[in-house]
């Protein structure tokens, strides 16, 4: 009994032990708070970049690939729900008559979305497309004035003129409308009789332009995907067009989306396609010069998730350090504690206690030291980790600092995601570091020699 | 049962300086009766402490017995010693050796604590408490019970410590120069407090003290000479 009676007593009269509550409350608190963050940006960033992507993509297809023949193929993988071709090519946009602005700089503006006039240019075809990706619901997540007239036929020709369908805010940035046209101007690669290549100026001659200037466009609406990067320098146009504007042959294809039935088994399923791909292109034969590969929407995007795991990783070692700080405190203020306290270890041995019993008190001061610190810390933590966008927009309000700029990264808030294992992690290692620099005062206390305080003034 | 309350039988203590050993008790031969009140006299370095720690099992002898009762406790194990202390013996100190962070009557209880659990200690708590007042108001510091240590006199605290060493009911009390740190006047106070709970209790005490006239009014006195008991 006087063991817990004690411990509590020296706790409660000595403010100095809030010290080391503090210091550990604020080690889980922070360990638990940002690598909440960053598992919230992970999931919400992930969830961006798949929202954009075809569970499985075929690409370096050889000119030679034909889409009917590879779908045959493809559709007889097991689950393999539905596979689109699309071609893939690039231009610079404008509108017609004036001349393209200079290219942006190198690093910038691609993420931001939209900045530069360079952009990837997809031919698909939207009734094979929607069956693959999220073609349909890209098309309503938009503004009511910039979604396109015909859902069904997103990419018919308007007034004998290809359909261009571009980013939502790409689109309200350069002030664009339905209907308004746009020149492409770009190239294309041409093989020579003798194997040489030139590239040759691309005219809008097969899309019923004329054969001196770049082939014109009209914007028939605006697509969202919530990946931002993607929306940004992505604009999709009917595969048909895109193919006669290439002088391409019929069926051509460069780049086959897939989509599966069970997510579970994308990548199984990826390695299945790819081999069935390469078996149908006599790949084996071995006349290419790049291999075809299929990707999972994962293995596609893999360096830059990566790159977001990596940080939180590195976020929870630099962390580590405010625990060490935290030990080192608590550390310090039981030491002090227990130095101060030898004069009474003599007394209650003389009542009846015994060293390991004086051992216990002080060892029970930094357990309870560090319970508590775990338990504001993991609570505390918690609720910040949840309420951090209400407290971010509190902040804005009060102060006019935005600490987390959400749009950069085009979330609606600041993302969390509260890791169980992770808690009980933090909690552990918390306990078992606040039971270490707890137990070497203890021990330090329960081998001194009670006689020399009795004996001593 | 005519046993001594408390006896040494032959008890030697010697301590260690590196390889040299200094013998302070050379072979100490005491008993002390039930109510009795044994006067310990001797000169300062004679081993009066030394000779207190080890017959309230604080400290073990290098040879000989100490008894409880005619039961010999010397060689107990360490909880049972702790226990013994607890049960059997009580100490006051020179220095009152009292918890700061403790109310006087905190200090008194704590005494109750020491063997019990947390269980136990709730079951009794109010005849404790009950005790523990009455002990106080028995010292004349019924006004004090919730004062800190801080905030009382010198006299005072040792009353306190002497309360708490009568909370458990020992059979002896081991007084180790109780008013050598009071000035006279309240070291008379103290003393006839000591000597009316003697009286009262039926209590055997050993009493450290310089003082030769204290020493007269015990029952008995005797002498630690050259490391053994004289008179
Ligand atoms: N741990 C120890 N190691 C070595 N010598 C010790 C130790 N403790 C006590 N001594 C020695 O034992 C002797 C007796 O000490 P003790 O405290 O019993 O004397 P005392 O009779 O109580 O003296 P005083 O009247 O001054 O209190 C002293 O000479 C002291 O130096
Ligand atoms: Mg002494």
């Amino acid at each position: 009994m006087y063991r817990l009676f004690l411990a509590a007593r020296y706790l409660l009269s000595r403010p100095i032990n809030l010290l080391g509550i503090g210091g550990v409350t604020l080690g889980v608190w922070a360990l638990i708070v940002v690598v909440s963050i960053f598992s919230g940006f992970l999931r919400v960033v992930g969830e961006h970049v798949r929202s954009a992507s075809a569970d499985v993509s075929v690409w370096f297809l050889p000119d030679s690939a034909r889409f009917h023949d590879l779908q045959t193929a493809i559709d007889e993988v097991p689950n393999v729900a539905a596979c689109s071709p699309r071609l893939v090519h690039f231009g610079l946009l404008n509108r017609p008559g004036e001349t393209p602005p200079p290219p942006p700089l190198l690093g910038r503006g691609a993420m931001q979305g939209g900045d530069t006039p360079f952009v990837s240019v997809l031919g698909v075809d939207p009734d094979l497309d929607r069956k693959t990706t999220a073609l349909d619901a890209w098309l309503v997540a938009v503004a009511t004035e910039l979604r396109v007239k015909d859902l069904q036929k997103p990419l018919a020709r308007i007034d004998g003129l290809p359909a261009i369908l571009l980013g939502e805010e790409r689109m309200a940035r350069s002030g664009l409308r339905i209907g308004d046209k746009l020149a492409l101007s770009t190239g294309r690669v041409e093989r020579g009789e003798g194997g040489g290549r030139s590239l040759v100026q691309v005219t809008g001659e097969a899309i019923g332009g004329n054969r001196q200037d770049a082939p014109v466009f009209v914007v028939a609406g605006a697509f969202h995907t919530r990946h931002t990067g993607y929306d940004g320098n992505t604009a999709f146009v009917h595969i048909e067009d895109l193919r006669a504007m290439l002088s391409l042959p019929p069926d051509a294809v460069q780049e086959i989306s897939v989509k599966v039935e069970d997510p579970a088994d994308t990548e199984a399923t990826a390695d299945r396609v790819q081999r069935a791909v390469r078996r149908e292109l006599g790949f084996e034969r071995g006349q290419f010069q790049r291999a075809p590969l299929a990707y999972s929407w994962h293995e596609r995007h893999r360096g830059f998730l990566e790159g977001v795991e990596w940080q939180r990783a590195l976020m929870k070692i630099i962390l580590i350090v405010i625990m060490v700080v935290a030990a080192v405190l608590m550390y310090a203020t039981l030491s002090m504690m227990v130095a101060e306290k030898t004069s009474d270890i003599g007394i209650l041995c003389a009542l009846g206690g015994s060293p390991r019993g004086v051992m216990t008190v002080f060892l029970s001061c930094g357990l309870s030291i560090t319970a508590i610190g775990i338990v504001l810390g993991t609570v505390i933590g918690c609720l910040s980790a949840i309420y951090l966008e209400e407290f971010r927009q509190f902040v804005l309000w009060l102060a006019g600092v935005d600490l987390f700029p959400v749009k950069v990264y085009n979330l609606d808030r600041v993302p969390h995601e509260l890791d169980p294992l992770w808690i009980l992690q933090v909690a552990g290692v918390a306990l078992l570091v606040g039971a270490i620099v707890s137990a070497l005062p203890a021990f330090r206390a329960a081998r001194h020699d009670p006689l020399v305080s009795l004996r001593g003034s | 049962m005519n046993a001594p309350a408390l006896s040494a039988h032959d008890v030697k203590k010697s301590y260690w300086l590196g390889k040299r050993e200094i013998p302070i008790l050379k072979g100490v031969n005491l008993a002390v009766e039930r109510g009795e009140m044994v006067a310990l006299l001797g000169a300062s370095g004679a081993g009066k402490s030394t000779l207190l720690h080890l017959l309230g099992l604080l400290d073990t002898p290098t040879s000989g017995e100490i008894r409880f009762d005619g039961q010999p406790v010397h060689n107990f194990k360490v909880g049972a010693r702790a226990k013994l202390r607890h049960q059997f013996v009580g100490f006051v100190f020179q220095f009152y050796h009292l918890i700061p962070e403790l109310t006087a009557i905190q200090n008194v209880l704590l005494a109750a604590m020491m063997q019990k659990s947390v269980c136990q200690y709730w079951k009794e708590r109010r005849t404790t408490r009950a005790a523990a007042e009455q002990i106080l108001d028995e010292v004349g510091l019924s006004q004090r019970l919730s004062h800190r240590p801080a905030e009382l006199s010198g006299g005072e605290r040792q009353r306190v410590a002497i309360a708490r060493a009568l909370l458990q009911n020992p059979r002896v009390v081991l007084a180790d120069e109780p008013t050598g740190n009071l000035d006279s006047e309240t070291a008379d106070d103290v003393m006839q407090m000591l000597f009316r709970i003697n009286r009262e209790r039926q209590l055997a005490f050993l009493l450290v003290t310089h003082n030769e006239d204290l020493a007269r009014k015990c029952h008995r006195v005797v002498r630690l000479r050259d490391g053994m008991v004289v008179g």
